[in-house]
């Protein structure tokens, strides 16, 4: 598994330190409920940044303010030199087909089959395909996350990790270069959620995309990241390497690492 | 002190639930106004919706309003025969369907078939981050949900209610000739030659405003469902009261307008 | 794919099949209404329009001719009635065709009704104005029922008469008792007397009826509404007239027949001349009695429908509580 780890690459090439994404200063509150309290994250080009929080700290509203599902009350989110808040819709469709957002409930349609699953994004964005490329890509992908076989099933008929793994599969259809995951492993079995893990290194590898992954899953934040970033509090508490952070001594770090 | 307290709870309990839910509405109406008459068209979805709100309703409306015929046309004629005016079944039946009973009743079964499942629909959408999936894949959920589905229900009511009526006003002659003998082209001829233009076109015109409001109250409920499995339940539930509300609400405003055009 | 296909022609099939159904209703209501095809106005001035709206029908002895389209009020005893009548009655509606106005059933709508008159004029012409009939109002009823009532006492004693007539024709017992006469003929005689004898029991019947309305023992209130009830009232006189006018001239053949039977006997023309002018004779009287057995028949029925009417229930049950009483 040696192919995971790659920081060399970075530090090899410059153009590669240019950051894809760059959240600055983002604030987001619903009423009383400040969640997001001057948060900041680089993600640069191929690498993996994983998001610990505790469960309700905000990962995903995080999240979704950088896809634009959410309209952050200050800050900026800049990704491909964009500023996401400031976008209309149309350039925001632009952008979008470029990032691929993993949900954490999948949110797979469920009034259609895998395959109109997967064709539903390539057939809608602004990006034209052809017929061909549409079904040939279909079943490339799925055969990327190893479910060609259920090409005609619903949602309904499969279990909780094909179903991630089809949505890893609609997520990846557009080849995006950034890839947001919410919680990608929880509600699996430790099994399932590795091969998941797997999954997305190889995809990684495979499409050269840059990852942004939200987890307090420890295996997946072990093998899966090249950086680590913590959000206590609705910021960024502490960042470094898995390795640097679990000798970090702050007990509200600590936490996580035990 | 108590009362103002209380009184003032009402209010605020007012305005949270009842001026909120009017101001949301509304402001969803606009936006569905904003939304549908510019590209992108999704005229797939559309057509999709169109056969599934309109003609997959088509068994439960028909036979309701045949039901619904035959019933009416049993009831009336005791009554009609105490009067001796049995004669004129074809006729009054003809009009009642017709101008009231064809479009409110398809209405409400409407509501109660097309109003739930949007809700639901919507709803469950909602609550499983699917509107959201569709955000992200580049498509306009509002457009791509909200806007072919008001427009399909607003559209398929009135073609329902047509044929809701030729089916109620079927079953009535069925009612008539169980007691009586009334030939199919008689009967028909009984039925037009008592119906005015004014009986029609209102009824007809007031049943897109009966369907626009099932739409748009199924997909304002369902699509801003809260959370959880329970918000579906709600949103479906509350999609069918407030629509069936808003159909007699609608029904008394159209006898007002037609009244005040001089067209009943 | 192919279920998208399907699913659309059902779709289509669906849309059609509603639109053509309304469609068939506009068509339908339009052709009743005339707004459709060839038409041309006529137009007709009451003081009375009695509630007729824009859009009622025209008819023209019962045939649907046109409709009312539009209400003029020209002074304040006279309003003009405009009326778009189908083209195709332009060849049947003359210049002294009278209007009037009348209600379709017990709660229909205002019709204006069309009656030609008996020595037709020229062909009415478009925007001619036709001759109208007055609207009958309360006042003209009960003076019809008093004319109606008075008409039935004269037909009634016309009928007492003709009873007397035939009662003391003593050639008419002979004839009876005569045993030389067939005795299909005595038989047919021997009808004639009943039958006219319960023509005038009906007549009085009648007679009553009237009285009775006219005192409030039906419901005036009703009847001056119900055109048909009146019209049974009429037809029912009307009929029992022809049945008096026939039994009279009955009567007079049997006078004549019997006076040439005699005749012939006294002259000894032998009765074999008598027998064969007679079978001549009775087929006119038989014939004379058919018609008074289907006049009383049709009065009959005229009458039951007058009982079956609501209105005149509780008059005819307290009738006869009042014969089983005295009874
Ligand atoms: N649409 C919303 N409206 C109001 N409050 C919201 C909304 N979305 C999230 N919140 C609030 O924001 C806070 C953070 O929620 P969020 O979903 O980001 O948590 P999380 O870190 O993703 O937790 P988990 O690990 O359980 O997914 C919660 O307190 C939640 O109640
Ligand atoms: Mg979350």
């Amino acid at each position: 598994m040696d192919q995971l780890i790659k920081p060399e690459i970075n530090e090899d090439n410059q153009e590669l330190n240019e950051p894809v994404l760059k959240i600055q200063n983002l604030f987001k509150s619903f009423g009383d409920n400040h969640v997001l309290i001057d948060f900041n994250l680089e993600l640069k080009k191929g690498e993996s940044v994983v998001v610990l929080g505790k469960s309700g700290s905000g990962k995903s509203v995080m999240i979704k303010c950088v896809v634009g599902l959410l309209q952050p009350d200050k800050g900026s989110v800049i990704m491909f030199g964009k500023n996401i808040p400031e976008l209309d819709d149309e350039e925001l469709d632009r952008i979008r087909a470029k990032v691929g957002f993993l949900f954490q409930g999948n949110a797979l349609y469920d009034s259609m089959t895998v395959r109109e699953n997967l064709e539903f994004p390539m057939r809608r964005t602004w990006i034209q395909f052809s017929q061909e490329e549409v079904k040939r890509r279909v079943v490339e992908t799925l055969e990327d996350v190893g479910l060609a076989h259920t090409i005609d099933m619903m949602p309904a008929e499969l279990s909780g990790g094909m179903r991630k793994r089809i949505a890893l599969a609609r997520t990846l259809i557009l080849r995006p270069e950034i890839i947001l995951y919410d919680e990608p492993t929880t509600g699996l079995d430790p099994i399932t959620g590795k091969e998941i893990i797997e999954l997305m290194n190889e995809i990684q590898e495979k499409y050269n995309t840059s990852s942004l992954i939200i987890s307090h899953d420890m295996k997946c934040v072990q093998t899966a990241s090249d950086r680590v970033v913590v959000l206590i509090e609705g910021r960024c508490y502490a960042m470094g390497t898995y390795k640097e952070l679990t000798q970090n001594t702050d007990p509200k770090v600590n936490e996580f690492f035990e | 002190m108590l009362t103002t307290a209380s009184h003032k709870k009402v209010l605020h309990q007012l305005n949270r639930s009842f001026l909120n839910e009017v101001g949301g509405l509304s402001r969803f109406a606009g936006r569905f106004f904003n939304q549908a008459f510019r590209p992108r068209y999704e005229i797939a979805e559309f057509i999709r919706q169109c056969f599934v709100i309109g003609y997959k309703s088509l068994p439960l409306i028909g036979l309701t309003s045949f039901i619904l015929g035959l019933v009416l046309t049993m009831q009336l004629r005791p009554s009609m025969v105490s009067y001796g005016v049995e004669s004129q079944l074809p006729a009054i039946v003809g009009i009642a369907v017709i101008r009231e009973i064809g479009p409110v009743i398809t209405a409400l079964i409407f509501a109660g078939k097309i109003g739930s499942s949007i809700g639901a629909e919507l709803g469950s959408m909602r609550v499983t981050e699917q509107i959201d999936a569709m955000e992200v894949s580049g498509t306009n959920p509002f457009k791509y949900l909200v806007v072919t589905r008001v427009l399909a229900a607003t559209l398929m009511l009135p073609i329902l209610v047509l044929l809701g009526d030729a089916i109620s006003l079927f079953g009535s002659w069925i009612g008539i000739n169980i007691r009586g003998a009334t030939s199919f082209h008689l009967y028909w001829t009984q039925v037009f030659d008592n119906l005015a233009f004014t009986d029609v076109l209102p009824a007809f015109f007031k049943s897109f405003f009966f369907g626009f409001a099932v739409g748009i109250i199924g997909c304002f409920k369902g699509y801003n469902s809260s959370k959880g499995t329970e918000g579906v339940g709600i949103s479906a539930n509350s999609a069918v009261v407030v629509s069936s509300i808003v159909i007699f609400i609608l029904d008394l405003l159209a006898v007002q307008v037609t009244d005040a055009l001089g067209l009943n | 794919m192919a279920k998208k296909v399907v699913s659309n022609v059902k779709l289509g099939v669906f849309v059609l099949a509603g639109l053509l159904f309304l469609v068939i209703l506009l068509y339908m209501i339009g052709k009743n209404r005339n707004l459709f095809g060839s038409n041309y106005v006529l137009k007709a001035r009451f003081e009375n329009i009695q509630g007729l709206v824009t859009g009622n029908n025209v008819r023209f002895s019962g045939i649907q001719a046109g409709t009312v389209k539009r209400i003029d009020i020209i002074n304040d005893t006279l309003i003009e009635v405009t009326m778009v009548i189908d083209k195709k009655m332009s060849k049947i509606i003359h210049k002294n065709a009278v209007a009037s106005i009348s209600t379709e059933g017990l709660v229909g709508n205002k019709v204006v009704n069309i009656s030609p008159s008996k020595i037709p004029d020229a062909l009415a012409k478009d925007d001619d104005i036709l001759p109208v009939k007055k609207a009958v109002n309360t006042d003209e009823i009960m003076e019809t029922l008093y004319n109606t009532n008075s008409d039935v006492a004269i037909i009634a004693a016309g009928l007492r008469t003709t009873v007397e007539r035939i009662n003391k024709s003593s050639a008419l017992w002979n004839l009876l008792n005569d045993e030389s006469i067939p005795e299909n003929i005595r038989i047919s005689f021997a009808s004639i007397r009943s039958t006219t004898g319960k023509a005038v029991k009906i007549a009085d019947d009648l007679d009553k009826i009237i009285l009775g309305v006219k005192n409030g023992e039906g419901s005036l209130g009703a009847i001056l509404k119900d055109t048909s009830l009146v019209k049974n009232l009429n037809d029912a006189i009307l009929t029992i007239n022809k049945v008096g006018n026939e039994a009279d001239s009955v009567t007079v053949e049997i006078n004549k027949l019997v006076k040439g039977v005699h005749e012939d006997v006294s002259q000894g023309k032998g009765t074999v001349n008598a027998l064969l002018k007679d079978s001549m004779m009775v087929k006119k009287i038989e014939a004379s009695l058919d018609n008074i057995q289907k006049g009383t028949d049709g009065f009959n029925s005229n009458m039951e429908a007058l009982k079956h009417n609501f209105l005149f229930r509780g008059y005819f049950r307290k009738l006869e509580k009042q014969k089983k009483k005295a009874q």
